[in-house]
């Protein structure tokens, strides 16, 4: 048990029977009341997500994950497939219940995987990602409003906002969480 | 190491988070109308301690404490005002006048998130002879004249005004009149599939659960929205709705989110006596076995709720809040320089 106080985004928990990973957490102090966190929990299985309020004093059920080293092959639209870089089995993931992940995940890369009995719980996706840009519009001629942004595909797909003077085949840093540019990376 | 070595390797610390120019220059802008606005309107800009020798007793606000030592005088603890509302108060008993600060605050336990840091710039606002009622247009004319360029309308008023009892009864089907003993509001708090604690709680708590979990969320945005008539079980010092189980008090939100608490100040001497020995009695309850700080309390509080106390209302104003709504940011902690959670981590 750990106070609902103490359960922060990755957080595995049993809530109402079911494994869930909290993936959003905000605390909310309701003017002249008791402390309250918000949550967003993702259940791992169907992809369902719960928005529930608890009393920072509340307890929680947490459970015990393990963390395994997976590379990420390919997906057939439906799964993701992953190799145990220990024992070399493969597995699949739903992709419908990681949701966005396709555009994140390259092929060939090696991700924490969080497993609760054998059940793949969250595939860890770090904050800041190198992707290539694989196509890119040409900027207007003429276009000198500074901040000016364009739309750019990733080799993954996915859409960015970047500054004008990014061109294809460059790399840029991306925030996965909030999806947005960074910087560029200069070779 | 050495302390020269100290003192030589370059420490990352400062050029952590990239200083928002634009945000520091928003931020006097701000205070800058703030301040005019006011000066235009008759009210008194004052100035009150941040480092205080008593509080009054609210036991939802943990406090910072902190120790004075001489070699002159007794030591003794003082505190971090988690809010200028006890000395702005003694203010307008000996002045009689509308007055107006903004100042820092601290609270304690505060967690740092997107809306929330332990310390914070309040805008705390008392107009002499108004009620609460008043005290919506005068806040409307405020942030309309005010506000920085390029504010987005959602957040420009007029406001929209709601009932705290018709916003739980439309989001969340919970007629307030009905659940005034803590069973029945335990019991709709089931009905809509919270899950309670085995220990006892309040009922102020419960309703919060209910309101944060059903109500909040879904409060129209279009504009800012005033939420008035709050359950007089949220212990607070505004006065009672005559024959209702509120309290004459409203908060505001924009874009979503809390920004202003006002309240019909309480003038009568022993409701405000009988708010102090409830509230503290229940902060003695919370504390005595805890670590957290049982400040000493304000008595001449009470005494200055005499006949020369003027009606008033007052508002608090998250000053941090309002800026980040209106020069378009994300947190609020984008706008404190220097932060805490730069150098605070969380427990693994």
């Amino acid at each position: 048990m750990i106070k609902a106080g103490q359960i922060e985004k990755g957080t595995a928990l049993l809530f109402k029977g079911q494994p869930f990973i909290c993936v959003e957490r905000e605390f909310v102090n309701p003017g002249k009341g008791s402390a309250f966190v918000r949550v967003r929990l993702k259940s791992p299985s169907t992809g369902q997500v719960l928005r529930e309020t608890f009393k920072t004093q509340d307890n929680v059920e947490n459970i015990t994950v393990e963390d395994r080293d997976c590379q990420y092959l390919y997906n057939d639209g439906e799964n993701f497939h992953f190799m145990n870089n220990e024992t070399f089995d493969q597995l699949e993931v739903p992709m419908a219940s990681f949701e966005d992940y396709q555009y994140l995940i390259k092929e060939g890369e090696t991700y924490r995987v969080t497993f609760w009995e054998n059940q793949v719980l969250e595939i860890q996706i770090p904050t800041k990602v190198i992707f290539e840009v694989a196509e890119a519009e040409e900027a207007i001629k003429g276009d000198t409003v500074t901040g000016a942004t364009k739309n750019v595909t990733t080799e993954t797909g996915l859409v960015v906002r970047v500054p004008i003077f990014i061109k294809q085949g460059e790399r840029i840093l991306v925030n996965t969480e909030t999806k947005e540019y960074l910087e560029r990376i200069n070779k | 190491m050495s302390i020269r070595q100290l003192f030589t390797k370059k420490s990352s610390l400062l050029y952590s988070r990239l200083m928002d120019i634009n945000s520091i220059k928003q931020r006097s802008l701000l205070a800058k109308n703030i301040r005019s606005w006011f000066e235009d309107h008759n009210y008194l800009e004052v100035s009150t301690p941040v480092l205080s020798t008593h509080l009054i007793p609210e036991p939802t606000i943990a406090h910072f404490s902190t120790r004075y030592i001489s070699e002159f005088y007794q030591q003794r603890d003082l505190y971090l005002v988690p809010s200028p509302e006890v000395h702005m108060k003694h203010i307008i008993r000996e002045t009689q006048s509308s007055i107006f600060q903004i100042s820092q605050c601290f609270r304690n336990r505060e967690q740092i998130g997107s809306h929330h840091n332990p310390e914070f710039t309040m805008l705390e606002y008392y107009t002499v002879g108004a009620d609460e009622v008043d005290s919506i247009a005068i806040t409307e004319q405020l942030m309309k004249e005010t506000a920085l360029e390029g504010t987005q309308e959602h957040l420009l008023p007029p406001f929209n005004t709601m009932s705290v009892s018709e916003a739980m009864y439309t989001y969340a089907q919970v007629d307030l009149e009905k659940t005034q003993s803590l069973h029945s509001l335990k019991q709709e708090a089931q009905r809509l599939g919270l899950s309670l604690p085995e220990q006892s709680e309040s009922w102020e708590e419960t309703f919060h659960r209910i309101f944060l979990q059903f109500v909040e969320p879904n409060l129209p945005q279009e504009k800012p929205l005033v939420l008035y008539d709050y359950p007089m079980q949220i212990e607070c010092l505004a006065k009672q709705v005559p024959n209702k189980p509120y309290k004459k008090r409203w908060e505001l939100y924009a874009g979503g989110i809390e920004v202003a608490n006002c309240y019909d100040e309480q003038t009568d001497k022993e409701k405000v006596r009988e708010f102090y020995t409830q509230q503290y009695a229940q902060l003695i309850h919370q504390r005595s076995n805890s670590d957290e700080v049982i400040p000493d309390i304000d008595l001449d509080f009470i005494e200055i709720f005499d006949e020369h106390f003027p009606q008033c209302s007052g508002v608090a104003l998250g000053f941090d809040r309002l800026l980040m709504l209106q020069g378009g940011y994300n947190r609020v902690g984008d706008l404190m320089l220097f932060n805490v959670s730069d150098m605070i981590h969380p427990i693994r």
